[in-house]
């Protein structure tokens, strides 16, 4: 995957990266390292002005905006650091969103295996406002997962949360990976989150500046030390 | 903190345009109809200064009726009087003066100028005298009982040339002219759009008027003396026993001048009442806009409040940006107002009541008053929103959503339902016999009542009529739904508009279709007979007497009566007092002129009580209601004052109910038949012989009335359907301007969405970055738009049925009319709102699928 800049400001420039099918992969880097435009990139959100991205045998440089849009629903999920629900839609509705709006009926065993795995099946009929943000993730989480997309997005999933409601949702997510089988890569700049990956890719003035598999916490902070010299 | 506020004011352009364009709307109306009234009144001042400009002295008669709708009509002048003046001291000219009812035939044979609404046709005298006011363009003047001289704006638009030959109808029926001439009126070809065919004075006196007689006589000075001092020299000259007064010159200008700004007020009063109205709408959008900012801004009026500010403060800096907004809405609206006055003139033009207007006439009392009612109602709407505003609790600041506090909805419901009852109350009770003006406390109650519920029903209501929509529109049908209906209070308050103005439409259109039913009803059991010919001159001329005559000898036209309308003075001898002088009350009534000797079996007059044709030329029927109230009877003796002033011994004769006459008194044509001015028929109803073949009479008839070139020929059905759509006139002037609501309306709804997207940019972000495509944002804004616009629409038309039915029941004390619902009707208006539903939507969607996601879910 390769993506670049304008000539002003490279968000991102020369950027070679692949993700593994099936693995939990963390994005990191300091601010302004170009990690959130990697995954807009990546995750179609945001237009590439050279370069290619590839989800399976897919271009995504080459879709127009509808294709990328029904991509998007059927082949991407996405969860961001907050505003992750629709207020007006119960917690049910959040999850099967991608589906709906693919006028899809989606895999109800699947989903009730997602729904059992956030443990908020008492919870389904109520609007976001009635969740905690720990909650609240999680059902952002399952709506992720509802659609069995190709790979999964997550964007600061814990930014707002707590260690311990945070680690609750991180769990969640390595479990839907080693168990469910899911593809996540997650941006964070928080250590801790990062360990829960199989691999982590380090990211710096908008290029690769390394990576590491099977990654503590302990040493990636050691790690990002020796980066920052 | 004003430097602040209007700091804040200015840096969000975007939203002072938006809120700005609801003040900018209403305000636009009211200027453009001002500006309208100032330059059509300016236009006949300067028309008649122009015309009156060598008239220094005006002679005709005191005695005059005032009409009921505006004008009055003046007895005639001697012609003898004209010797008399021409033998005053420092007159120079005297010239006769007649305007009366004359109708050019096109060579089409169809009458000039339109029949019905347009402006009116006359005829009147060419003079080589400088005091007239015509002057001749083309040709000469006409001599003799054969020639005549035509308006140039009448000769084009007839096509015709002088040296050609042309039909005139008047009250001597029928005549051919020839065309000697083109004049023009001032320095315009016609004035208003009226039509004129012009005569030398003895042919125009017998042939428009009576003969020897005129309606006015012109009379210029040699400037030796003031038009004062000619006045009173004139008025000294004339003999006593006619009955005459003399005006100056500056006088009778200022007169006619008043004259038709009366009339034309009367129309430009109806439109700025309107325009009042759709402000009053506006308000309302205003105040949504308000309150829907205010809520958005909540965390920056909350951080004010963390730093410092007082509630005054923040309540103030709302209010001055309010006032800046009416301020700059006001002004531009007015810009836009004097563009609308050309629209409104265009569109009349196209309509075929052209109105004279040259130049513009923009009155500094129209611009203050414009800038007025605009800063007022935007300073009222703001009121609210503003100490809202100024009750953020600073802890707010911290909190992320926009919330747009709601009262407690018990209180809400609790007082809206008291406002229902207590309107409904009032409506019962106006049902029952109470003075009108309690239904209309009644009205503007459960109006209230209804505005101040709207919060607490808009939720439950937008989500029924959204099941539909989230049946049929998948996820985007869900959402449009829950959207609707997420903010009860913003819903309630953008459908507000919407409910008005089709509780108003609707209500009108309930009592038009019941008053039209009602019609149909009495006019088929009233009519019996086959044929009417009729002709709508607006009380100005109409169907000779002579030709109802022609009619009734037609072969194979078993029976056939005219009736006609006249105004008369009525004085009840046993009510005037000496306190009152003769003249005091110079307002006319109406009254219907029958032929007793042919009405009877032909048309039905509901007489309750005596014998038509015991009326004779002192004889009158009563409509038992009036005369009820009068406490006249069978027997009372009554004065009737004639045009011409001669009075009248009448005598009650008999009671009628009142359902199918047109005016409260009947009298027998006798009764006119010496008038120096003389009456007409306006309809004239004809029963065909039962051995005559229909077809053919029918011929018979209508070769008889074009050849008059005069009047309309309809079926039984045809007379009954025209009657009955009368009302559809006035019903299509009021949906019009009730037009000038429902786009404000609109407005209203467009500006809602724009904010609520502006609001929900973050939620479009993160719909679209799940996957909902463009399309489906657009159909999730469109159905919120349309569920909106319905909420409005269905409330109102439940609204404006309950209020017509009402308002049927208040009027049925006086005529049985029974309700009836335009169902049709009904349902077009429902389905309009739903299109302007889908239209509201356009721009507000296209924004919303421009929303970037990046930025949107970026964005904390």
């Amino acid at each position: 995957m390769y993506g670049s800049g304008d000539s002003e400001v490279r968000a991102l420039d020369g950027v070679d990266v692949s993700f593994e099918k099936g693995k939990f992969t963390a994005i990191m880097g300091p601010s302004g390292s170009g990690k959130s435009t990697l995954m807009h990139c990546i995750a179609g959100l945001d237009a590439l002005t050279s370069g290619s991205v590839f989800i399976g045998d897919t271009d995504l440089s080459i879709l127009n905006d509808k294709q990328l849009t029904e991509l998007r629903r059927e082949k991407i999920g996405f969860v961001f650091q907050a505003f992750n629900l629709i207020p007006t839609l119960n917690a049910y509705e959040n999850i099967t969103l991608p589906l709906t709006l693919g006028k899809k009926k989606g895999d109800s065993a699947w989903i009730d295996r997602v729904i059992d795995t956030i443990s908020l099946r008492d919870r389904l009929d109520h609007r976001p406002s009635e969740l905690s943000g720990g909650q609240q993730q999680r059902v952002a989480v399952a709506r992720a997962l509802a659609s069995q997309p190709d790979i999964i997005f997550a964007d600061e999933p814990t930014g707002n949360l707590d260690s311990k409601t945070g680690s609750e949702v991180l769990s969640f997510m390595k479990r839907a990976v080693t168990d469910l089988g899911q593809t996540i890569v997650m941006v964070t700049h928080d250590a801790v989150a990062a360990s829960y990956a199989d691999r982590i890719v380090f990211l710096a003035d908008g290029r690769v500046a390394g990576e590491m598999f099977s990654p503590t916490a302990q040493k990636v902070l050691d790690y990002l030390k020796h980066l920052g010299e | 903190m004003f430097r602040l506020a209007a700091k804040m004011t200015l840096a969000r352009t975007g939203r002072l345009i938006l809120t700005s364009l609801a003040v900018i709307l209403g305000t636009a109306f009211l200027s453009g109809t001002f500006v309208f009234r100032d330059t059509i009144n300016q236009t006949f001042d300067r028309l008649f200064a122009d015309v009156f400009r060598d008239v220094n002295a005006y002679v005709r008669s005191t005695t005059f009726l005032e009409l009921n709708f505006g004008g009055e009509q003046r007895a005639a002048t001697p012609i003898e009087v004209l010797d008399t003046v021409r033998g005053v001291k420092g007159v120079t000219s005297a010239t006769g003066d007649i305007q009366a009812f004359a109708r050019v035939i096109g060579k089409d044979g169809e009458p000039l100028g339109s029949e019905g609404n347009g402006p009116p046709t006359f005829g009147g005298i060419a003079t080589s005298d400088s005091a007239g006011l015509w002057s001749i363009t083309e040709g000469r003047l006409p001599i003799g009982p054969n020639e005549v001289v035509l308006d140039s704006a009448t000769a084009d638009n007839g096509e015709f040339v002088v040296g050609d030959n042309v039909r005139v109808v008047a009250v001597r029926g029928t005549r051919e002219f020839t065309l000697v001439g083109v004049a023009s009126y001032g320095d315009i070809s016609s004035p208003g759009g009226a039509t004129f065919a012009l005569f030398d004075q003895p042919t125009a006196s017998e042939f428009l008027l009576q003969p020897g007689f005129v309606d006015a006589i012109l009379i210029e000075g040699d400037d030796s003396v003031s038009d004062e001092v000619l006045a009173r020299r004139i008025d000294a000259a004339l003999p006593a026993d006619l009955k005459l007064e003399t005006l100056t010159g500056a006088e009778i200008t200022a007169e006619v001048q008043g004259q038709i700004k009366d009339v034309l007020n009367i129309f430009s009063t109806f439109l700025i009442v309107f325009s009042y109205i759709a402000l009053g709408i506006g308000s309302f959008v205003i105040y949504n806009v308000f309150s829907i900012t205010a809520a958005q801004r909540q965390r920056e009026n909350a951080l004010l409040r963390a730093i410092g500010a007082s509630k005054r403060q923040v309540s103030r800096a709302l209010l001055v940006e309010s006032t800046a907004m009416g301020i700059v809405g006001s002004v531009i609206g007015f810009g836009i107002g004097i563009l609308l006055s050309q629209l409104l003139n265009a569109l009349l033009k196209a309509t075929g009541f052209e109105v004279p207007t040259q130049g513009l006439a923009i009155a500094p009392g129209s611009f203050i008053n414009t800038l007025l009612a605009g800063v007022l109602v935007t300073v009222f709407a703001a009121w609210f929103p503003a100490r809202r505003a100024g009750r953020v609790p600073p802890l707010a600041a911290l909190r992320d959503t926009a919330l747009d506090t709601a009262g407690s909805i018990s209180r809400r419901v609790v007082i809206g339902l008291i406002l229902v009852v207590a309107g409904g109350v009032a409506m019962v009770a106006a049902m029952n016999d109470a003075p009108i003006q309690v239904l209309g406390l009644g009205v503007l109650g459960v109006f209230s009542g209804i505005l101040v519920l709207g919060p607490a029903i808009a939720r439950p209501v937008a989500l029924f009529i959204g099941i539909p929509v989230a049946a049929m529109r998948g996820a985007s049908g869900v959402m449009a739904r829950q959207n609707a209906a997420r903010n009860p209070k913003r819903t309630s308050r953008t459908a507000a508009p919407v409910l008005l103005g089709v509780a108003l439409v609707t209500a009108f259109t309930a009592l038009a279709a019941s008053i039209r039913a009602e019609v149909r009803d009495t006019f088929g059991d009233a009519f019996s007979g086959d044929i009417a010919l009729t002709v709508d001159s607006q009380g100005f001329g109409g169907i000779p007497l002579s030709l109802t005559d022609r009619i009734a000898q037609l072969d194979g036209v078993a029976q056939a009566t005219g009736v006609g309308f006249t105004s008369v003075r009525l004085v009840d001898p046993s009510q005037a007092t000496s306190s009152t002088p003769a003249g005091a009350d110079q307002r006319g009534v109406f009254v219907q002129t029958i032929n007793p000797a042919t009405i009877t079996g032909l048309f039905d007059l509901g007489v309750t009580e005596g014998d038509l044709t015991t009326l004779g030329s002192d004889g009158l029927f009563v409509n038992a209601g009036r005369a009820e109230s009068k406490g006249w009877e069978v027997g009372t003796r009554l004065k009737v004052i004639r045009i011409d002033g001669v009075e009248v011994d009448a005598v009650v004769r008999g009671l009628m109910s009142g359902d199918t006459s047109f005016a409260n008194y009947v009298a027998s044509r006798e009764m006119f038949a010496d008038a120096p001015s003389p009456i007409f028929d306006a309809f004239v109803y004809i029963k065909v012989a039962d051995d005559a073949v229909f077809d053919t009479v029918r011929d018979r008839i209508a070769a008889i009335s074009s050849d008059a070139g005069i009047g309309t020929l309809q079926t039984k059905d045809e007379f009954i359907d025209d009657q009955a759509a009368q009302i559809n006139q006035i019903l299509a002037l009021i949906y019009g301007l009730l037009g000038l609501s429902i786009i404000i309306a609109i407005v209203g709804i467009v500006i809602t969405l724009l904010l609520s997207v502006f609001e929900r940019r973050r939620e479009i972000g993160l719909l679209r970055a799940v996957g909902m495509t463009k399309s489906q944002v657009r159909t999730t804004v469109r159905w919120e738009s349309v569920i909106t616009s319905l909420l409005g629409a269905v409330s109102g038309v439940v609204l404006g049925i309950v209020m017509g039915i009402v308002v049927v029941a208040a009027l049925s004390d006086e005529s049985d009319i029974a309700f009836r619902l335009p169902i049709n009707e009904t349902l077009w208006i429902v389905f309009i709102s739903f299109v302007l539903g889908v239209v509201a939507a356009v721009y507000p969607a296209w924004r919303a699928t421009k929303v970037n996601v990046v930025e949107a879910i970026a964005a904390v």
